[in-house]
Order: C-alpha cells, then sequence, then structure tokens
C-alpha cells in the first residue's frame, strides 16, 4: 500500500470512529462550544438591554455578538482537537503496535487529527449558515470567511502540535488530562474566547503581546470580521511558536520512548 | 440495621474512602500540584473574568460588581466542593459501565448508588475550597450581609450542593442507556457552565426550564437571591422539594438503568 494511501484510510478509520456515537460526539465536541455561544450571547443581550447601540471599547452589541459568533467557528476549528486517548495509549502500552507498523504514531495521530478537521469545518459551516438564516450573524464576506478560515486552519496546526506535547507527557505523567485542561482554562481565558481583548487592562494587553494566545482567538476572529490585522506578525509568530513547540515535540519523543516500558507485553 | 448504625456504616466505608482516594493522590505527587495549579487558574480566570467586564459596566440587569462577585463565588465554592468530593466519579462511573467493572460494585453489600458516585475524592480539591469559601466571605463582607444571612450561608451552600448533586447523578445515570457514556459528562459540564451565571442573563423561556423541570439555575440563584431579597424566600422551599422528588427520581432511573445494564465483562 502507498503511503499516501495509509494516510487516506487512517482518516477514513478517524471519521468512522468520530461519527460512529453520533450523539456522543456532538455532546463532547459540539455541545460545549454552543453552550459557551449561547452563555456569552445571553450574557451579552442582559449588558446591552438598555441600549444596544452603546459602545463598551469599540464593541455595539452587534459587534459584540459578531465577535463571538466567529469565536465559536475559531474554537471549533482552530482549537477543537484533543489528544485526549493518546496519554491513555502510552501508559497501557498500546504505541508498542505502532512501533513496529510501518505507519508510526505521529502519522497515525496527524491523519486522525485531519479527519477531524474536515468534521469541525463541516460543521462550522453549517452552524453558521443557521446564524445567518436566524439572523442572529448579519451578513458575511466570503473574501473574510476564507482569510479567517485559512487563518483557523493555521491556528489548529499549533494547537495540534501543543496537544501532541500534552499527550505524550504521557511517558513520564501519570494524569496528562490536567495540563490540558490548564492549557484549556488559560487559552480559553487569554485568547480572546471569553471576550475581546479590547476589555483587559492595558498592562494585561501588553503582556499578552508576548504570547502565542492572542493569535489562537483575538487575531483570526478580527480577520473573519475584516478588521485590519498585522498578518504578517500572525504568521511569523503563529510560525515560531509551532517550530519551538514541534522541536520540543520531537525531544520529548525521543526521550520518551527511551523511558517507555511498554506495560502489558 | 437500625438507621442510626446504617448511618454509621456508610461514615466508616467514607472514612475508608477517603483514606485510601489520599494514598492514592500521594503517590502521584507531580499530578497532586498540577491538580491544585489547575484549580486555582479555573477560580483565578473564572474571578478576573468578571472583574474585566466590569471595568467598563456598572450593572449587569440590575448587580453591581461586588454582588456578582458573590454569586460567582459562591459557585466556585460549590465547585470545589464539587470537584473534591464527586467530580472523579462521574468518569470513573463512566468507564465502570463500559468496561463492566460495575458488576463488583453491585456485589457490594453497601448501595451501588453510594459506591458509584462517592468512592472517589480529590484531596488536591482543599486549598481550591480554602480560597473559595474564603473569597465567598470576603464578598459577604462586601455586601454587608447580616447576622441571619452569615448564619444561613452554611445552610445554604449545602442545600445548594445537595441539589447540585442530586441533578448531575440523575444526568450520569442516562450513560445507562449509551454504549459511550463520555459524553454525559461533557453534558453535565456544560449544565455547570449554565449554572455559574444568575437567572436573569437567560431568557423568560429558559429560566422557567433551567429552574424547574431541570432546576441547574436554581442551584446559585435560589440560595443568593434569597440572601439579598428575602421576597424570595419561595426559592428555598422550591429547593428542597426538588431535592426530594429528585432523590426518588435518581433511585428509579437508577434501577431501571440496572435492568437494561448488560455488564461487558460478563
Amino acid at each position: 500500500m502507498s503511503h499516501a494511501k495509509k494516510w487516506l484510510q487512517t482518516m477514513k478509520i478517524s471519521w468512522v470512529k468520530n461519527t460512529a456515537y453520533r450523539f456522543n460526539f456532538f455532546l463532547q465536541v459540539i455541545g460545549p462550544a454552543l453552550i459557551f455561544f449561547f452563555v456569552k450571547y445571553s450574557l451579552w443581550k442582559t449588558i446591552y438591554k438598555s441600549s444596544p447601540e452603546e459602545m463598551i471599547q469599540g464593541y455595539t452589541f452587534t459587534a459584540m455578538i459578531t465577535y463571538h459568533i466567529w469565536s465559536f467557528v475559531v474554537s471549533m476549528i482552530g482549537q477543537g482537537h484533543s489528544a485526549l486517548d493518546m496519554a491513555v495509549d502510552i501508559r497501557m502500552g498500546r504505541i508498542s503496535s505502532y512501533l513496529i507498523y510501518p505507519f508510526n504514531f505521529w502519522e497515525f495521530h496527524t491523519a486522525s487529527f485531519l479527519s477531524f478537521q474536515i468534521l469541525q469545518i463541516i460543521i462550522s459551516i453549517v452552524t453558521l449558515g443557521i446564524f445567518l438564516a436566524t439572523g442572529i450573524l448579519e451578513s458575511l464576506s466570503f473574501f473574510h470567511f476564507f482569510l479567517g478560515l485559512s487563518a483557523s486552519i493555521y491556528v489548529s496546526l499549533f494547537w495540534f502540535v501543543l496537544q501532541y506535547l500534552t499527550g505524550i507527557i504521557g511517558f513520564w505523567l501519570e494524569e496528562t488530562w490536567i495540563i490540558r485542561v490548564s492549557l484549556q482554562v488559560i487559552t480559553v481565558f487569554l485568547s480572546g474566547a471569553v471576550f475581546p481583548l479590547d476589555l483587559f487592562p492595558e498592562v494585561w494587553r501588553n503582556i499578552l503581546d508576548y504570547t502565542p494566545f492572542p493569535y489562537l482567538t483575538y487575531y483570526p476572529i478580527k480577520i473573519f470580521m475584516g478588521q485590519e490585522v498585522p498578518y504578517l506578525k500572525f504568521i511569523y509568530t503563529l510560525g515560531a511558536w509551532l517550530i519551538t513547540v514541534l522541536t520540543i515535540n520531537t525531544i520529548v519523543w525521543r526521550r520518551g520512548i527511551r523511558n517507555y516500558t511498554a506495560a502489558g507485553m | 440495621m437500625g438507621f442510626l448504625s446504617e448511618i454509621k456504616h456508610y461514615l466508616r466505608v467514607y472514612r475508608r474512602y477517603l483514606s485510601t482516594s489520599a494514598s492514592q493522590a500521594m503517590s502521584f505527587r507531580t499530578s497532586f500540584v498540577l491538580l491544585i495549579i489547575m484549580d486555582l487558574l479555573f477560580t483565578g480566570s473564572s474571578y478576573f473574568k468578571i472583574s474585566f467586564i466590569y471595568d467598563h459596566i456598572e450593572v449587569i440587569d440590575h448587580w453591581v460588581r461586588h454582588q456578582l462577585m458573590f454569586f460567582v463565588t459562591f459557585m466556585l465554592a460549590l465547585n470545589a466542593l464539587n470537584t473534591t468530593l464527586l467530580s472523579t466519579n462521574f468518569w470513573m462511573f463512566s468507564d465502570d459501565l463500559k468496561t463492566g467493572n460495575l458488576d463488583y460494585i453491585l456485589l457490594k453489600p453497601v448501595s451501588s448508588i453510594y459506591i458509584v458516585f462517592f468512592r472517589y475524592i480529590k484531596p488536591s480539591g482543599i486549598p481550591n475550597i480554602i480560597l473559595t469559601h474564603s473569597l465567598l466571605i470576603y464578598f459577604g463582607m462586601q455586601n454587608n450581609l447580616g447576622f441571619i444571612e452569615w448564619l444561613m450561608l452554611p445552610f445554604l451552600i449545602v442545600l445548594s450542593f445537595t441539589l447540585y448533586a442530586l441533578i448531575q447523578f440523575v444526568i450520569s445515570c442516562s450513560m445507562f442507556w449509551l454504549i459511550e457514556g463520555l459524553g454525559i459528562n461533557f453534558l453535565r459540564l456544560q449544565m455547570q457552565e449554565l449554572a455559574r451565571w444568575p437567572d436573569f442573563i437567560f431568557s423568560k423561556y429558559l429560566r422557567t426550564v433551567f429552574m424547574s423541570a431541570i432546576p441547574i439555575l436554581l442551584v446559585g440563584s435560589g440560595p443568593v437571591h434569597f440572601i439579598f431579597d428575602r421576597s424570595y424566600w419561595y426559592l428555598i422551599p422550591l429547593m428542597l422539594l426538588l431535592c426530594f422528588i429528585l432523590y426518588y427520581l435518581l433511585h428509579f432511573i437508577w434501577n431501571r438503568g440496572l435492568t437494561h445494564y448488560d455488564s461487558a465483562s460478563s
């Protein structure tokens, strides 16, 4: 079997796995993002109740809701993936099979990630269609949509390597979900997923500029909204972080595999 | 066995659970420290989230900053109790159902509901319980709570926690009817997310649903409304009534669920 076919087959298997238990997939992946959006919508509706045209740090009610709709899309595409099974595979000794297969561990997980991403993009587009049809989202520029989509996919690559890192820490740590959840909590808060970073105090904004967080949600949303964004800075900064984490992953994997005891073998 | 001796028996079992959970937690010290950090991060982000919003506005509906802060810390305190005393059990339950480990629980001479939902305790949550309850006292003082309110507060926390736990137990029972129960745990987490906000931010229809049929909003909004305004007194008996209903509903669903359980390991 050619290498491309192996990737395709793995993607197909992953697709089937993800869609086998649809209700579970909905509750685990789509539900949290939808509820998160719903809570934010309700909160801002209450805040702007008396005067929807009032500006809060440059956001009217409509602008704020539009921001959160795009936040939903970015969180689905950019930060939807999680290395849920990776650490368990390591702990239970299941990665032994990958070590002898002609398709290695990272290839398997990357192919699964790609399949998951296709699913997430489809779901996001359908949800956007619903938002448009119901009038929650007033308009959509296809040009900015494709720019934003590209930015979100770029973010998802960084998110994937970061999640991969939390997974392979399983060589040393019993419960890596703690790191994953901590990362999620920090990212949701500091990336502008809860509310625009413009609402943060200036000191926080200045510090955040030196971290990858604003590039994970805030900048992609701004791109979707068609606002002025330093594109090159976005690409370079996230790219630099991507390469850094990839390098760390390679080192961690090499050291981890020396540590691996293949439990149960 | 008399009622009192039965209570004593269950308390003795719980003491064993505490002891084994503590030993287990101490065996994985890095995880223990990371869990403390994770809880603190969550509490911190929840606190700053509200604080930053109030930097730009005066009120949300009719609540000023220290009122919403009191509500948020009330929910954070409940959340800390929930994380420490219950949350691990929900995740283990979905695993036990899938692997058939529930068989062994059913054979034990203690109520299976008790073992399933109280077996695992997370000692790493204790620092967060202390922090969130201290914050609750601080924001209670900011709101100038009177003597009666302070006296009522521990009772209200226990009542809210009981309701919170029962809602989650009932939701978790739906795992009996699913092959993969993990999603139900995410549904439970989403219910928690809803409960972290006061009822008045939601539309009238949703408020009615989540204050009565699935009373998740009542967990925080009920006691806090009552503390700020006595005219909301009726929410407290409503919470008590719902606790009783949910208690019997839990037993009913649990027994139905057991008849549906097909024991993966047998």
